[in-house]
């Protein structure tokens, strides 16, 4: 569903994107992992046309983003890390605009719109301006309106952030849903508990490139000391991560 | 805790910084784009340094008045700017008092409020005042040249021109601080932007309806007497600007004591009304900012409403697409108050407009008509000034939201053609309104008319779509308010390749109309082959300032990357 082949992406001498390969399928949930300026952002931005790459390629069912970006992002949804959005609106306005937007039928939109406004806890909110919501009532927003589309493809950026516990299992729950029919998950987090317990497979970009790929049991094996510690403890995504990172040694400073 | 004077230099540094980084990071290109609107701008201030000295040297050869005429024209001058110092003072202390992106942060560090305050104050004051105080340079010099002062005059009058901004300023500064006090929500900014354009309109109505040209034609004014009183009487002389004008024009006689007097007054108003202001500020500024945390409730308006676009879109009348974004930008504008209240300000340039047009001496019939046509230079300024305000930093406008249709399966082409199906309508009635009105006060003849009023048509809608392509080609999607847009070099640039299309179209226009004179007084045929050629020229014009922003638009805004 997701192809991205040789992919690079320079800013100047930075390459923030190096030569990065991944294929993902259907009805996959994908974990993309990094510290801060791994790459990660940039590779979202890049499958969600809203950036070019310097080169290589990648494609969403077949649809080349920079040759066919429309075809793509027909079928393709982006929650972003930042949920702006158009302050002067109100929260089922926003709705209804995106549901106009992605060609949703009007009579699809009317019954759905107020039941996803509900599952979220938004209906009380829903004639709101957006200027008025918090960070989080935004992302939950943001995540009704991708469920409205029905896309093929979903990429989370930082989905979990601003979100209180019950939405955040909600959401934890949808993802689930989607896949489970055949929706792709392409997620990037910083929690590596939700990566670790939701995602089939994760990679982990480090400096530009996509250091290891696999399923947790699979990086875990490739950690080196089999699936514990010295200290005899089973070594987690979060040990993994650190040490492919380089982040113990400077977690040892501290 | 830092102390306040330690702190606000921490704060003034990190402006410091940023100004340096900007220039040190400036790419060649933006160094040169820079440069050039420089220099536009220092030919611009010398331009209005010659106009001012003629129109100053002219009143001081009045005959036994002429020596007050400068003086009080300097007067109104200042009253004047003063004024618009205070207004723009009141609208730049909403933004950055209370809504600047780095406010939140600033106020968790361990900074005082009065710090602070302080700190954003000076910016207010800096971004109400600058550009006025520019303008005032050049007035200055002149005043200095035609009243031959010497040097410590330029630079006495430039070192009080500081306190005299900093002092209009902060009287905005303090009328915003009681709003927010008083009215601690959001909707006082609402009431700010209205009150400001209400304001702003009418000052400028009345400037113009007053007919300041009267000043230098003494026998409009009957009783002679009154008019040597009203030279006589200081201009408001409880008003600082009376203390700046009043003050340099003793310095100019020699009377140090009067000099030191003003000077003194105005200094000491400055250092008064800035510590009074950041002593209460502790209490009323966090108050007021606090306040403007408060989200907006949109009360109960029609919600349930279904808008006429998109009833439109469900009869299969229109394209869906375009319509839904049509919907959303007209839901942001009326619910922008910073928009629409600029509205009050082009029916004031409308009714300026026409009123100048009423009083032009012009009497035959035949100059009457050529004027109409010279007339559409003037109406083209206005629409492309308008377009300035409104047209070219729609693109920007999408703000940071712009993710969310740049995501969606569209050209950006749908996005920048959605915002010409918005603006083009009313683009074009204003430059009709203008050009109809005056061809009708002014009795042009039929050709005319029809002439200026198909060339008005076209040139707003080319004005219109040049300004969606190149606020593309200069996008600004992280500004703090609308003048950044406007006034930045993209906008520059946008203003000036509409006077130069308009000036071209005039040029080649200038060929039917020498014609149609011609065949009106001596009998004279048209030349086919001229015609033709002034039609492709026209056509071979309107395509190329159409089509060359407009790809410059679209490829640009492809490249954007968010």
């Amino acid at each position: 569903m997701i192809k991205i082949e040789a992919l690079s992406k320079r800013f100047g001498e930075l390459a923030a994107v190096d030569n990065l390969n991944l294929e993902i399928k259907s009805g996959e949930i994908f974990g993309f992992l990094g510290p801060n300026g791994a790459g990660k952002t940039t590779t979202v931005k890049i499958l969600s046309g809203l950036m070019y790459p310097t080169s290589g390629k990648a494609e969403i069912d077949g649809f080349d983003i920079v040759l066919q970006p429309e075809e793509a992002k027909r079928i393709m949804a982006l929650v972003p890390d930042e949920p702006f959005v158009y302050p002067k609106l109100t929260g089922s306005e926003f709705m209804y605009f995106i549901g106009d937007l992605y060609s949703v039928p009007v009579g699809k939109q009317e019954e759905r719109i107020p039941k996803l406004l509900g599952m979220f806890d938004m209906d009380r909110w829903k004639d709101e301006l957006l200027e008025s919501y918090s960070h989080g009532m935004r992302q939950k927003l943001v995540l009704a309106s991708v469920l409205l589309r029905e896309p093929k493809v979903v990429l989370l950026d930082e989905p979990m952030v601003g979100l209180d516990p019950k939405s955040a299992r909600l959401v934890r729950d949808i993802i689930r849903q989607l896949a489970a029919s055949g929706v792709t998950i392409f997620m990037c987090t910083h929690t590596l508990e939700l990566a670790e317990k939701l995602c089939d497979r994760i990679g982990i970009m480090y400096e530009g490139r996509l250091r290891e790929l696999g399923t947790v049991d699979e990086l875990r094996a490739r950690a080196g000391s089999g699936i514990t510690d010295s200290q005899g403890n089973r070594i987690n995504l979060e040990d993994i991560f650190l040490t492919l990172t380089e982040g113990k040694e400077y977690a040892a400073m501290i | 805790m830092q102390s306040s004077i330690a702190g606000f230099i921490i704060l003034q540094r990190r402006r410091f910084g940023t100004a340096v980084n900007s220039l040190v990071s400036m790419k060649l290109w933006e160094f040169f784009v820079t440069f050039a609107f420089s220099m536009a701008g220092v030919a611009i201030l010398v331009g209005l340094h010659f106009w001012f000295f003629r129109v100053m040297k002219y009143l001081s050869t009045v005959q036994i008045i002429g020596p007050l005429l400068p003086w009080k024209l300097t007067s109104m001058a200042f009253l004047m700017m003063f004024s618009m110092v205070a207004v723009s003072g009141l609208i730049a202390a909403m933004t950055t008092l209370y809504y600047s992106f780095d406010l939140k942060f600033l106020f968790s560090s361990p900074v005082s409020i009065r710090t602070l305050f302080l700190d954003k104050t000076v910016e207010a004051a800096l971004y109400s005042s600058w550009t006025l105080a520019l303008v005032m340079v050049p007035f200055i010099f002149a005043l200095g040249r035609v009243m031959d002062c010497g040097v410590f005059f330029y630079i006495y009058f430039l070192l009080l021109l500081v306190p005299y901004v900093l002092l209009g300023a902060a009287f905005g500064v303090a009328l915003s601080m009681l709003l927010m006090y008083f009215f601690p929500t959001s909707r006082t900014r609402d009431l700010v932007w209205i009150m400001s354009s209400l304001a702003l309109t009418f000052v400028y109505v009345m400037i113009r309806f007053s007919q300041p040209e009267k000043l230098v034609r003494p026998d409009t004014i009957s009783i002679v007497a009154n008019y040597l009183q009203y030279l006589q009487a200081p201009t408001a002389p409880y008003l600082p600007s009376w203390w700046l004008v009043g003050g340099m024009q003793a310095f100019r006689y020699g009377r140090y004591g009067e000099f030191a007097m003003h000077a003194g007054l105005l200094l000491a108003s400055v250092a008064v009304l800035y510590g009074v202001l950041t002593f209460f500020s502790k209490w009323v500024y966090m108050k007021g900012f606090s306040g403007a945390q408060e989200g907006r409730r949109r009360g109960s308006a029609s919600a349930s409403s279904v808008p006429f676009e998109r009833r439109l879109v469900a009869r299969g009348w229109v394209e869906r697409m375009e319509w839904t974004l049509l919907w959303k930008d007209r839901k942001l504008f009326t619910r922008d108050v910073r928009y629409w209240s600029q509205f009050a300000l082009i029916v004031a340039i409308i009714l300026v407009y026409l009123f100048s047009i009423r009083q032009l001496p012009v009497e035959s019939p035949d100059l009457k008509s050529l004027v109409s046509f010279l007339n559409l230079c003037v109406a083209g300024f206005v629409v492309a000034s308008v377009g300035l305000r409104f047209t070219f930093p729609a693109v920007s406008l999408e703000g940071k939201s712009l993710w969310v249709v740049r995501s969606a399966p569209m050209g950006v082409e749908r996005i920048m053609l959605e915002k010409v199906l918005l603006l083009s309508l009313p683009s074009v009635l204003i430059g009709v309104i203008l050009v109809a009105s005056s061809n009708y006060l002014l009795q042009a003849d039929y050709f005319i008319s029809v002439l200026s009023v198909g060339t008005i048509i076209v040139c707003s809608l080319v004005c219109c779509i040049m300004g969606i392509g190149m606020g593309a080609v200069f996008p600004k999607f992280n500004v703090e308010n609308i003048h950044q847009i406007e006034s930045s070099a993209g906008g520059f640039i946008y203003m000036a390749m509409c006077m130069g299309y308009i000036a071209v179209t005039m040029a080649i226009e200038s060929y039917f109309v020498r014609a149609h004179f011609h065949q009106k007084f001596w009998g004279a045929q048209w030349s086919s082959e001229l015609v033709i050629a002034a039609v492709a020229a026209l056509l071979l014009l309107n395509i190329a300032a159409t089509v060359i922003p407009w790809r410059m638009g679209v490829n640009n805004l492809k490249k954007y990357e968010l």
